[in-house]
């Protein structure tokens, strides 16, 4: 029987992959896909504590309602990413340091 | 304006006043024209002198043994007293202003051809007519401290006058020396006049020495008269060469020989003579004595002087003196008339003498420049036999050396015979020490006839001694054109007797005597009237046909050149030498050591404190720079760090804003934790 315990060590896992990638990735769809990951590991979170809440299943209609929500943002993000590199013909986040001082 | 005398015409003092300011005008006029070397400023000069002679011929047909004219103005006024300024004419100043115009004259023009070909002619001429102005002025004013200011603006123009090359050094040494000479006996002549003007409250000269003179009515302290006299007398002594104060004359022959003809021995060097004139009231009886062995003691000294000296100015400058020696003496025994009779008569044969002088000058420097020799134009042992080539000069040469040996004929012979008698009966009254005044002023004359005779007889008798040395020289020499011609004739024909006295040969009835005698019965009281003037004739003639025999016949013998008196008149008495070891030396000595005190002490003292004031701004600066300006430096430096710092927080890369972000967070996380 998988224990909540294993649950959680995957989701924290998944989390710090995807912590990894945003931080360290010179790609900005490979931070988005560090985005995701994380997403995910928050909803396999969400889903495991589900199991507690057996009536309503709150849990699992919240996780739906993430996916969702992270499908748009996702598709957002990618317009991001497309415009951003129309304009300076790269997607390497380091290079677009418009942001700075 | 008021007249002390009423009189109904005072067109005489215009014309007066006209001759004064005619040559400052002329000098005004030539400052103004452009050019060094503009040929119309000899004229301007020469027509300004030309119509104040006219004019000084006017006033003085119009003054000559009539009322005195005086008249003045108010000048200023200093709390109660006032001081007038005016003209006084009487007979004295219009003979001078009339003597002074009439030798200016003749100089004038003779100028325009001397100093024709130097660069600085326009100068030359300004000078001239301002010299011409101040001497005028000087003998027309009736005020002691206006007398004072051209006393001083003569020995200006005089002293711009010897210095006129100033390029050559010894011209500049000689002028140095006649303007501090002159100085001395100025501030003698300054002080006699404030003690004149403390006790009298006036410095009009009517006032003080006229008929009803100040000077006469009340005594003031006998100390005090003798300071003023003594003052009186270092003025005189500096302007007129008298000893101890002459020896700037000789010196002053540097400047242009035209010059030396007017100022050194014609007109301003007779401004002492005149002075005593003026101021002759005040001195008494032992005064006049001392003045009279002084002049006398001049007259010989210079007299012994010019026997063995070779430059032809200087011989010249040390008869002057020596002639000056004469008037002097002469109103020190009495003789006031005759006195200003010689120093008219001697301005004219002197001035031709010098002018004579700078003609021959010329000629040997033109031969000197045709030749490229190297020897000194002046020196009269390179003359010689210059008779036939320069027959004008040689005669008024011989004219003026006639009149100045008093020869019977000449006007010479009138004036200075007359202070000879007049010295030996002055002589009578006094005891047998005093005689020695008359003897020795006659050896003096003696002398002169020496000199003269042996002046003459190098310059213009034998053959010319350059020759003998460079027997191919090209010579080609004349007299020189109208300009030189006219003023030699003009001035040789006032050598003779016509122009003074009816009778050639008694000078008691010479009009200027006559005009200027001061209560002295002019008769020929005893047997010197008549001896003297015989026995100085017959002994002049000797010593010249002596000095003829000698030097061009070499029958008698020629006198060493070594000795002690040959040394003595050679070096002129040591007397330069004398100054210079006992005065000049002193104050050179003094005035290094002040400069060195100056240079070192002083200076130095000075330089300490502003090294110390350099060295305390400098660690000042030190301070400033590396501390105060460290410090602010130190904190701009911690700003901009930590400023540096903060930036780098705002590297505008997304990830590291994230990843900053998560240290945070995480910080936080196990700051809660703990």
């Amino acid at each position: 029987m998988i224990s909540m315990t294993d649950f959680l060590i995957v989701s924290a896992a998944l989390f710090c992959i995807g912590l990894y990638m945003v931080v360290s990735k010179n790609n900005a769809i490979q931070i988005l896909i560090g985005i995701e990951l994380m997403l995910n590991a928050a909803v396999l979170n969400l889903v495991a504590f589900g199991k507690f809440d057996r009536f309503t299943n709150g849990g699992q209609m919240f996780a739906l309602f993430a996916i969702v929500l992270a499908a748009a943002t996702t598709a957002v993000a990618l317009a991001i990413i497309l415009n951003v590199y129309r304009r300076y013909k790269t997607i390497d986040p380091n290079k677009v340091d418009k942001l700075r001082d | 304006m008021n007249l002390t005398h009423p009189y109904e015409d005072i067109t005489t003092v215009y014309y007066a006043l006209a001759a004064v300011l005619l040559p400052l005008f002329a000098f005004l006029v030539n400052v103004c024209l452009p050019g060094k070397r503009n040929k119309i400023s000899g004229w301007v000069s020469t027509l300004a002198i030309l119509i104040s002679t006219v004019l000084s011929v006017l006033v003085f047909a119009g003054i000559w043994n009539r009322e005195p004219l005086h008249v003045q103005t108010l000048w200023f006024t200093i709390g109660a007293t006032k001081l007038y300024a005016g003209i006084l004419l009487n007979n004295l100043s219009a003979l001078m202003l009339l003597l002074v115009s009439l030798v200016a004259l003749p100089v004038h023009i003779y100028s325009t051809a001397y100093m024709g070909h130097d660069e600085n002619y326009k100068r030359y001429f300004s000078y001239l007519s301002f010299f011409c102005f101040s001497m005028l002025a000087l003998v027309v004013v009736d005020n002691m401290f206006l007398f004072y200011a051209f006393w001083e603006l003569v020995g200006f123009s005089s002293y711009l006058l010897i210095g006129f090359w100033f390029t050559k050094s010894k011209a500049v040494q000689a002028n140095k020396k006649a303007f501090i000479m002159n100085r001395i006996g100025d501030v003698g002549l300054l002080v006699a006049i404030i003690i004149l003007f403390t006790y009298y409250h006036t410095a009009d000269i009517v006032q003080l020495f006229g008929d009803n003179a100040a000077v006469k009515a009340t005594q003031i302290s006998a100390l005090w008269q003798s300071i003023a006299c003594v003052g009186i007398f270092l003025g005189v002594a500096a302007k007129s060469a008298q000893f101890p104060l002459h020896t700037w004359l000789p010196d002053a022959m540097e400047g242009p020989t035209s010059v030396s003809a007017l100022i050194h021995a014609a007109t301003m060097v007779a401004a002492g003579v005149f002075l005593l004139g003026r101021v002759y009231p005040m001195f008494n009886s032992a005064e006049l004595d001392i003045l009279a062995i002084i002049g006398c003691f001049t007259a010989f000294m210079a007299a012994t002087i010019a026997l063995t000296q070779n430059d032809l100015k200087r011989i010249l400058a040390y008869s002057t003196i020596s002639q000056l020696g004469f008037m002097i003496m002469a109103m020190g025994i009495g003789a006031y008339a005759s006195s200003l009779f010689h120093l008219a008569t001697h301005a004219f044969f002197k001035c031709l003498l010098f002018l004579i002088a700078g003609i021959v000058i010329h000629q040997m420097q033109h031969i000197k420049d045709d030749n490229n020799l190297d020897i000194d134009p002046q020196d009269i042992q390179h003359m010689g036999g210059l008779r036939k080539k320069l027959p004008v000069t040689f005669i008024a040469a011989v004219i003026g050396s006639l009149a100045l040996i008093g020869i019977p004929l000449t006007s010479g012979y009138l004036s200075k015979d007359g202070i000879l008698v007049q010295a030996f009966e002055w002589s009578d009254s006094k005891s047998w020490v005093y005689r020695l005044v008359p003897i020795f002023a006659l050896l003096a004359g003696l002398l002169t006839a020496f000199y003269i005779a042996r002046l003459i007889v190098k310059v213009f008798f034998g053959e010319l001694r350059l020759l003998k040395h460079h027997p191919h020289l090209k010579i080609h020499l004349g007299d020189g054109g109208w300009q030189y011609r006219i003023p030699l004739i003009l001035l040789a024909i006032c050598c003779f007797f016509p122009l003074f006295s009816i009778n050639p040969v008694i000078y008691e009835q010479s009009w200027i005597v006559g005009g200027l005698k001061q209560n002295i019965i002019l008769d020929r009281l005893d047997i010197y009237h008549t001896i003297i003037p015989v026995g100085a004739t017959i002994l002049n003639v000797f010593v010249m046909y002596f000095a003829y025999n000698m030097y061009v016949k070499r029958k008698t013998f020629a006198f060493p050149q070594t000795g002690f008196l040959y040394n003595l008149s050679y070096h002129e008495w040591y007397i330069d030498k004398f100054y210079n070891t006992v005065i000049v030396k002193p104050i050179m000595a003094l005035s290094k050591t002040a400069s060195w005190f100056d240079k070192y002490v002083i200076d130095g003292f000075i330089n300490l404190l502003k090294n110390t004031v350099l060295i305390l701004s400098k660690i000042a600066a030190f301070i400033d720079k590396y501390i105060i300006d460290g410090l602010l430096h130190l904190l701009t430096a911690i700003v901009q760090q930590i400023g540096n710092f903060a930036r780098n927080f705002q590297s505008g890369k997304i990830q590291y804003y994230l990843f900053s972000m998560l240290v945070i967070v995480l910080a936080l996380f196990i700051y809660f934790l703990f």
